[in-house]
């Protein structure tokens, strides 16, 4: 019994041992199994992996080419080409305090550490606002526009909360030059003032800012027109300037200042003062520029139609409680040609007379004159215009260009239908075609204008334009310095000066306007504050500097004939 | 191993399959490639162009109107030209010659003599524009004289001419 129980007890035993054995081979060929099925399931998931990148899956984000270069906001060029306003990545410094993560400080330093080093590398920063701003641990731009150079060094202060993201800045090369028919963008992308105002939508929408926007300015005679316009406001303490250069055929503004300037660049509290534009914005009774509009439209008119007749200059006229007079004694009579050369009031207001105040009034309207003048700028001035039937004392002032204001660039577009053959034509800032055709309205007859370019050239000859007589250009133009009106009638003290002029004469190309707001009477001026002082030598230097530019060449030989005027004109006394 | 012929057909199948397969992986693989090489380059150009904006923008800041005009007031004191150094065209150049005065003397008008002169009938030889030299073969062997001129003259009056005849001396 218990042998055969030991027995048992001992065959079982090895049947279990067996069974031990083949069990945990068993397990282990398991085990190896399942470690060759995971590690051929990761082979099989990296290949599938690797075939699904290659094959499926979409590249990573990419702009194609066309689009990579497409600029956020369309260009402005001149005329030339020339950039005069463009996009491009610039870098700004953007204070991240979250950058580090964590809780600890934003920054690796100490506020006071980092303000110092960004101290070093920006020397106008205010350290001690930085500080603050450091310690105040909000996010924000530190400085909108940073040197690729200086992206450089702060990247070497090594603090990441110092981010510099690029963006896209609107940059202007020429920095205030222009200012006023540029514009600028605001911190929300949209233009103002300027021509970044009016071409907004072309220079945003995709399809078209890749086209850069071309205007009919001139950089370099905007440049020169600035340039001396800012010399003759210096000279003469003037509060303000203006300045335009028109072609008189196609209405294209080659160069439009209005001075002071701003910085399209950082508009600033005194640049935001300046924005105000004098030559579309601002109306101005210009004084005896308007003369040659009244001769002009009596000649038209045929209310004078012999320039030797001689008109009455000694005595003030006195109508309605208001006397007409000249600022100093011309003689007992004056002929039309006289009477422009000197800029006599009386005679002047004696052809408005007889013009009558309905066609002096028709050809304001046919000018322009009643309405805001036509150029694409948004900001534009309306007149001061005598509302109603001219009465005979409004006739009379406005004939010599008072009772009526107008802006600078009214009197620049009624100067070029003047000396053009007699077409006005509405300026405009967008470049015009070479051999394309502006319309426009007739004003004067062809005779009107051949004899009225025989007159102000005279002025500028042998008359108070005389400063302006750039030699060889044949310059022609009139000067204008009228009192600006203030409280209880015109104040003495406060002119504005503007001399309107037109060169070459022989066939003119180019209408320029120069215009100081308040001129003083200086050493540089001879102690004058009149036009033919301060802003006629203005015109006489920007003259040949532009004229080569434009294509005009001066030459000593060639002028407008005026030889059947000038036995009209005694040669004393034309000052 | 019984290899029947349909069995080996069909492994035959499969294998161009395979290797079609194989093919069109690797030429897919290729295309990726080259596809992001090219995006690459366009990277590339993105970046340059916009480098060049940069550098041109700079450039055009550096050089705007108003730092061209201080350069100039410092540096250059460039002024406009005036209408004398204007020339319109040849008859106004002319124009500037002034008539013979009452009592000047003649100007002195000397013969102009070519030794070898071109009325030989040859047409004048042929110069390399690089070497001076004439590539033509029927060159002259003597060097040109040099035109005679009121300095020269004491030259051509003191030597002796090769042929006597002087037919080819003009007047003028």
């Amino acid at each position: 019994m218990s042998a055969l129980a030991i027995s048992t007890a001992v065959s079982s035993g090895r049947i279990e041992l067996a069974n031990v054995r083949q069990r945990s081979l068993l397990l282990a060929r398991w085990r190896m199994l399942w470690i060759v099925a995971l590690f051929s399931m990761v082979a099989v998931i990296v290949v599938l992996r690797i075939g699904f990148v290659g094959l499926v899956k979409a590249a990573p984000v990419r702009q194609d080419l066309a689009s990579a270069l497409l600029p956020e906001r369309g260009d402005i060029v001149d005329r030339n080409g020339q950039p005069l306003a463009r996009a491009f990545p610039a870098y700004a410094l953007w204070y991240n305090p979250a950058a580090l993560g964590g809780d600890g400080p934003p920054l690796v330093r100490s506020p006071k550490d980092v303000a110092a080093a960004l101290g070093r590398i920006f020397p106008n920063e205010d350290q001690a606002r930085l500080t603050v701003r450091l310690a105040a641990g909000k996010p924000g731009y530190l400085r909108r526009r940073i040197l690729p150079e200086d992206a450089n060094r702060i990247h070497a202060l090594g603090e990441p909360a110092l981010e510099f993201p690029r963006e896209i800045e609107r940059f202007y090369p020429q920095g205030s030059m222009a200012s006023h028919v540029l514009g600028y963008v605001g911190a929300d992308g949209v233009g103002r003032v300027g021509m970044e105002q009016v071409f907004n939508r072309q220079l945003t929408d995709p399809s078209t800012r890749g086209q850069p926007a071309m205007l009919s300015l001139d950089t370099r005679v905007q440049g020169a027109l600035e340039d001396e316009l800012l010399r003759g406001m210096r000279e003469s303490n003037a509060k303000g300037g203006a300045g335009i250069v028109l072609d008189v055929d196609t209405g294209e503004v080659v160069a439009l200042a209005s001075l002071p300037s701003f910085n399209p660049n950082l508009i600033d509290q005194i640049g935001a003062g300046n924005i105000f534009n004098r030559m579309t914005n601002q109306v101005y009774e210009l004084g005896s520029t308007f003369k040659p509009i009244t001769v002009a439209a009596a000649l038209d008119a045929g209310t004078v139609t012999n320039l030797s007749r001689r008109y009455q200059a000694a005595r003030p006229i006195a109508i309605g409680g208001f006397q007409i007079r000249d600022s100093h004694a011309l003689g007992a009579s004056l002929n039309v040609p006289e009477s422009l050369i000197h800029s006599s009031n009386i005679v002047t207001a004696q052809i408005g007379d007889e013009l009558g105040g309905a066609r002096l009034n028709a050809t304001m309207r046919a000018l322009g004159m009643n309405e805001r003048p036509s150029i694409e700028l948004p900001a534009k001035g309306f007149p001061l215009w005598p509302k109603g039937e001219w009465s005979q004392i409004t006739t009379m002032t406005v004939s010599y260009g008072h009772g009526i204001a107008v802006t600078p660039l009214h009197l620049a577009s009624a100067y070029a239908a003047l000396v053009n053959g007699g077409i006005w034509r509405p300026a405009t800032l967008k470049r015009v075609q070479p051999g394309t055709y502006v319309p426009g309205r007739r004003v004067f007859k062809a005779s009107t204008s051949a004899r009225m370019r025989q007159l102000l050239r005279m002025i500028v000859s042998i008359g108070t334009g005389k400063n302006a007589n750039a030699a060889g250009y044949r310059v022609g133009g009139k000067t204008g310095s009228a009192e600006k009106p203030g409280a209880g009638g015109y104040r003495r003290t406060s002119l504005v000066a503007t001399f309107a002029a037109a060169f070459p004469m022989d066939r003119p190309r180019y209408v320029i306007i120069a215009m100081l707001d308040e001129p003083q009477g200086t050493a540089a001026t001879s102690g004058q504050r009149t036009a033919a002082w301060n802003v006629a030598p203005v015109v006489g230097r920007v003259v040949p500097r532009i004229g080569p530019l434009l294509g005009i060449m001066p030459d000593d030989t060639r002028d407008v004939d005026i030889s059947d005027l000038a036995p009209l004109v005694g040669r004393s006394g034309s000052e | 191993m019984n290899l029947t012929r349909d069995r080996l057909r069909s492994i035959g199948w499969a294998a161009v399959l395979l290797t079609c397969a194989a093919l069109t992986l690797a030429l897919t693989f290729r295309v990726n490639a080259v596809k992001s090489q090219v995006r690459l380059a366009e990277r590339q150009i993105v970046a340059l162009k916009q480098d060049k904006l940069l550098l041109e923008t700079e450039f055009e800041t550096r050089a705007n109107q108003q730092q061209l005009r201080t350069l100039n007031e410092v540096e250059f004191g460039y002024q406009a030209p005036t209408a004398g150094q204007y020339m319109e065209n040849e008859r106004q150049l002319a124009s500037l010659a002034k008539p013979r005065a009452a009592n000047a003397p003649t100007p002195l008008r000397v013969a102009s003599a070519d030794p070898l002169s071109d009325d030989d009938g040859g047409l004048p030889a042929m110069v390399s524009p690089l070497t001076g030299q004439a590539m033509a073969a029927e060159t002259g062997t003597e060097p040109r004289a040099k035109p005679v001129t009121a300095a020269t003259l004491g030259d051509r009056l003191g030597r002796i001419e090769r042929n006597a005849t002087r037919t080819d001396v003009r007047a003028e």
